[in-house]
């Protein structure tokens, strides 16, 4: 260890790791670009996928930046901060992860020479502030609403949404075919909060083309046992009852202890667990329910007992779909069956067994308070399908934003390009070295268009130039105009829909500017001995920001 | 693997263990994905077509396989890599789906993946190489439509099935009897299908076999084999007009479920007991014979008593016939499953024509054959054979067959087989990618030469000069402006593909372009791999 070489005074344990000032600044900066570089080739339309293959044997390929930051694993507490916002980005509006680890690593870089050359961090991390709060502030003038607008124009704009988040995936080929049924979801469940009505269901074979959307519930064919088969696996309009109970012949009390004295009690004992049994069956067919679903077991004499009196049943659903039935007919979960009233049951216009790949499938449709739906993802592997539920999450939520704050701004890079020019325009109002810093900020933006041009293999600067020439035009006349992936030239994002939702840009700005001033506002990181036998994991969290000190003092073998 | 070093050279320590990862990422990533892709395809390839041969795999306790079904060995294969399990994903996929073509998918996959290299090496994107072979897919997948015929078939006339599901069986070991095989499976296949709805439930088929015989023994049976025999052997061997009672519930005296004791404490109540024992027995076998019951399937056993009290009654009885079975004798006969002797009525009963007890051959083996049932809704084929992995890969060769048939119920379109479909494609491909400005051009162009890749392993496995017949052929297909020439695999004459009766189902081509394209789009877009270094 160097800290050794030198006499110094020794005021923390032995083996204590303690570096501080400015080299150990700048190597905080150098984790995070590194850690930036790695989802760097994820953005845009061309972006690609990276695979992850853990210890365990797990793969994922995934584009999705949250998603493969998560899977990294990444311990270097500084860097780990960008894990912390992407996953923020994430469950806050759900896209733009990639963006914001992105932007968060540019920033950095460009303070690294300012901070190289001596200037004062916490003069940096003013003016970062201040530019983000501009940046904002002009996003929300730029951002155009869709509100008042009819339903049918509505719901076409928020297919655009849902297809520029969907355009950078893999399932991005058929973009418009899964943005139409992401928006015909979104609409389904109207403004209630709970994400789970939304189902998604996978089924390995098929093609994509061969996903659908199922206004209402549909699950996988439960198990079930003998006499299954004879039921009738089609019924429109029937009533649906819902429990929560075992519909099996089983001894009613754990522990309880029956003793005999006379031999010819014993058929007694038998007859009263059988009807207790029956008892419970027949009050589920009188209450007039042709299916009857339970989150637990349904043995084989009810099996056989519904499939006597044409009614279908299955046991084993699980929690979340039994509820999402619940909520999709208008039934409500019974842990009796006493009492059973017809408000207590469910309904839908239509339930199906039906036959989807190499799984049989029990779809309710139609359902009444229709304030459910299900996707069935198909695909030629289970990655495959693992990626296109992480994308159609990421569609979900962006049109679910989209819906609530309904204003979006031009994607492919123009909304960035124009809060650059912005900034440097303001930039040069101010005295001081604040218009150095707005201005790497500023040029920090510019990173967006730069990367999609990268990723699709155009020449970045040629776009760029292009671009500003655009947003310099005094009239504003150029203001939509974001880099055009398909011809490497440009094109105004506006008039060709590629769209986002204006939180996400906003949220990214926000939380990108934070991360870079929290890292930036870090001067000296003292590590614990302990910690590194505990590979970190628990120093780090228990460290907070605080950077790792300049690599040093590691035990490399 | 290091993502970064500071100023001294040192590596950061960034992710857990790092030091125990590997990383390839950007051309080289791609480059190795592809590799994997191709060594996977490559060993398949030689499985194409009616000349393909087959392979053995002997799994880890010892068991021998003998297959040429594409699914069935990647599955056994046991792959290890990220890139070759996908692969075996997209056989499995083509095999839920449609259950046949899971060879052909992994050669297209693997040709396709082979063209990308090249393009690669150009120095083309690879997400435009990906958009380029979407766009070719679909123009295939579309022309696929304009080529194909639909054909009518009838209860009466089933001869199309018939050649279309024999194709299937050609590439088969069992290929020797495949019309009589396609003929089973046709049959099985109508006998439960749902005409109206367009759907088939193969649940409803059951595939047994028996290692004995020969191959051509094999046989349709409208009703149910049990692999069982009579409880007891001096039961009657062969019931006419059957009325079975199908039981869930054992022969025997029932039993609570709560913890129970009995105290007996006097000589007397053992003896109650006793008879009261015996007297269940004896209402049991009484209340069968009351609703009418000539013959019991129970799902339980029973213990000797009750076997003797049966056979004195005069009752044949089978025991120990598992659920799945039981419910298939149910569907049969049209009888319910009776889960409680209170329960048993004389509408419960099934009804089965024959029923008898066959012996096979020398050895002791027997089997029950319940047929001329009430409702044959559920059929059996019996399968025999010289050995078990005959009878394993008959079994799948079957099952493929029974696909093939079941997809032609649900869409009547064909097209024709040996390799034509996908040259009259890769014309077609051919000739639009001229309309594409652009790199995907490029893309295009690469996938109209990797679908030659089948007819062309078709023509390399029959033993022909794959590119002497393929260029001849295709320039045939253009001369005569006709889609059905295709590779002549058993040296018929003719490569007319209407003329040898050579048919593959439409859909089941258009998911193999459709499915194979995905995943080479998915192994495309990857330019980095990180895993832990032991792999």
């Amino acid at each position: 260890m160097s800290a050794m070489m030198q006499p110094q005074i020794i005021l923390l344990k032995e083996g204590t790791d303690a570096s501080q000032g400015k080299p150990q600044l700048i190597s905080n900066i150098n984790a995070c670009m590194a850690v930036a570089d790695v989802v760097r080739t994820t953005l845009g339309p061309r972006g690609m996928d990276k695979l992850i293959h853990n210890e365990k044997g797990n793969t994922t390929i995934s584009n999705d930046g949250a998603t493969i930051m998560k899977l990294l694993d990444i311990i270097h507490p500084a860097a780990k901060i960008l894990v912390d916002i992407a996953k923020s980005q994430d469950s806050e509006v759900g896209d733009g992860t990639t963006t914001v680890v992105l932007l968060a690593g540019e920033f950095l870089k460009e303070a690294k020479p300012f901070v190289d050359d001596g200037v004062h961090p916490q003069n940096l991390i003013r003016s970062y502030r201040t530019a983000s709060n501009l940046a904002i502030e002009k996003i929300k003038e730029l951002a155009s609403s869709i509100e008042g607008k009819s339903l049918e124009e509505k719901k076409k704009l928020l297919a655009k949404c849902a297809a520029t988040t969907l355009s950078s995936k893999l399932i991005g080929g058929e973009k418009e075919f899964f943005a139409t049924m992401v928006v015909d979801a979104v609409l389904a469940i109207g403004n209630e909060d709970r994400l789970n009505m939304i189902g998604i269901k996978k089924v390995p074979g098929g093609t994509m083309r061969d996903s659908f959307l199922v206004n209402g519930v549909a699950f996988k064919k439960t198990f079930s046992y003998a006499g299954f088969e004879q039921q009738p696996k089609k019924f429109v309009n029937p009533k649906i009852l819902l429990l929560n109970i075992e519909l099996e012949l089983k001894s009613e009390k754990e522990n309880a202890e029956i003793r005999l004295s006379d031999p010819l009690q014993y058929q007694s004992i038998v007859d009263a667990e059988w009807n207790i049994i029956y008892d419970k069956l027949d009050k589920c067919a009188k209450s007039g329910a042709k299916v009857v679903l339970s989150r637990l077991a349904i043995g084989d004499l009810a099996t056989q007992y519904f499939a006597d009196r044409d009614i279908f049943c299955a046991g084993r659903v699980s929690e979340e779909d039994l509820q999402r039935v619940a909520a999709a007919s208008g039934g409500t979960v019974q842990t009796t069956v006493n009492n059973v009233v017809d408000e207590v049951l469910g309904t839908c216009d239509l339930f199906e067994e039906r036959q989807v790949g190499n799984e049989r499938f029990n779809i309710f449709s139609g359902c009444p308070s229709g304030r459910t739906a299900t996707f069935v993802l198909r695909g030629g592997a289970d990655q495959f399908i693992e990626e296109a539920e992480r994308s159609l999450h990421d569609a979900i939520m962006i049109v679910r934003r989209a819906m609530k704050n309904s204003t979006v701004v031009p994607g492919g890079g123009a909304i960035d390009m124009e809060i650059s020019r912005y900034l440097r325009q303001h930039a040069r109002t101010i005295a001081g070295k604040s218009q150095l810093f707005i201005n790497s900020y500023a040029k920090a933006l510019e990173v967006i268009p730069r990367q999609l041009c990268d990723n699709a293999g155009f020449d970045a600067t040629d776009v760029l130039n292009k671009l500003r020439q655009k947003h310099a035009l005094p009239s504003g006349d150029g203001a939509a105009y974001g880099v055009d992936i398909n011809t490497g030239g440009i094109a105004d994002s506006f008039a060709n829909f590629v769209w986002e939702p204006s939180v996400v840009k906003i949220n990214a700005i926000n939380a990108a500017t934070e991360a870079a001033c929290l890292v930036l506002s870090v001067d000296e990181t003292v590590k614990n001995p302990k910690s590194e036998s505990a590979q970190g994991e628990a120093a780090a969290s228990a460290m907070g920001g605080r950077g790792r000190g300049r690599g040093r003092g590691m035990r490399r073998r | 693997m290091a993502l970064a070093f500071d100023e001294y050279g040192r590596p950061f320590i960034i992710l857990r263990e790092q030091d125990q990862k590997t990383r390839l990422r950007g051309l080289d990533a791609q480059k190795a994905n592809i590799a994997a892709g191709k060594a996977v395809a490559r060993i398949l390839r030689t499985s194409l077509g009616p000349k393909g041969m087959d392979k053995m795999l002997q799994s880890p306790d010892g068991e021998v396989t003998i297959t040429n079904d594409g699914a069935t060995i990647l599955e056994q294969m046991d792959v290890d890599n990220q890139i070759g399990k996908l692969m075996v994903e997209l056989s499995r996929s083509q095999d839920y789906e449609i259950g046949d073509g899971t060879t052909g998918v992994v050669v297209m996959a693997g040709s396709l993946l082979e063209q990308a290299e090249k393009l690669l090496e150009r120095g083309i994107h690879p997400i435009r190489i990906a958009e380029g072979y979407e766009v070719a897919s679909r123009i295939a997948f579309e022309h696929l439509e304009q080529i194909a015929n639909k054909f009518e078939f009838s209860a009466a006339n089933v001869e199309p099935l018939i050649q279309t599901c024999m194709t299937t069986l050609s590439s088969k070991i069992v290929n020797r009897c495949k019309r009589s095989l396609a003929e089973i499976a046709v049959k099985a296949v109508l006998a439960v299908a749902d005409l109206e709805r367009r759907d088939v439930n193969l649940d409803l088929i059951k595939v047994e076999g028996k290692v004995g015989g020969k191959l051509e023994d094999t046989e349709l049976i409208y009703g149910i084999i049990v692999d069982k025999d009579m409880s007891h052997p001096q039961m009657p061997k062969q019931i006419v007009d059957a009325n079975i009672a199908i039981l869930t519930c054992p022969f025997e005296p029932p039993k609570p479920k709560t913890k129970h004791k009995v105290d007996i404490d006097t000589v007397e109540k053992f003896q109650t007991l006793r008879q009261q024992e015996q007297k269940y027995f004896d209402d049991m076998v009484q209340k069968c014979k009351d609703v009418g019951a000539t013959l019991v399937i129970c799902q339980w056993g029973f213990d000797d008593e009750a076997n003797h009290l049966l056979m004195n009654r005069d009752l044949p009885a089978i025991r120990w016939v598992g659920g799945v079975e039981l419910e298939l004798i149910a569907i049969a006969t049209g009888g319910r499953i009776v889960p409680r002797f209170q329960e048993l009525t004389t509408e419960k009963l099934g009804k089965a024509g024959l029923v008898r007890e066959k012996a096979f051959g020398t050895t002791k083996d027997r089997m029950i054959y319940i047929e001329h049932c009430a409702n044959s809704r559920a059929v059996t084929i019996f399968i025999r054979g010289g050995n078990k992995m005959m009878i394993e890969e008959t079994k799948r060769s079957i099952h493929d067959a029974l696909c093939v048939a079941r997809n032609l119920i649900r869409n009547k379109s064909i097209v024709y087989g040996g390799g034509s479909a996908e040259i009259s494609c890769s014309i077609a491909v051919e000739a639009a990618a001229d309309k594409y400005p652009g790199v995907e051009q490029y893309a295009i162009r690469a996938f109209a030469d990797a679908l030659d890749a089948i007819p062309m392993a078709l023509a390399e496995n029959s033993g022909l000069q794959p590119i002497e017949t393929l260029s001849a052929v295709k320039s045939q297909q253009i001369k005569e402006n006709n889609s059905y020439c295709g590779i002549d695999c058993n040296d018929v004459g003719t490569n007319d593909m209407r003329e040898q009766n050579v048919f593959e189902t439409l859909i089941g081509k258009q998911q193999q372009i459709l499915l194979a394209t995905q995943v080479v789009k998915m192994i495309l877009k990857i330019d980095d791999v990180i895993s832990p270094s032991d792999y």
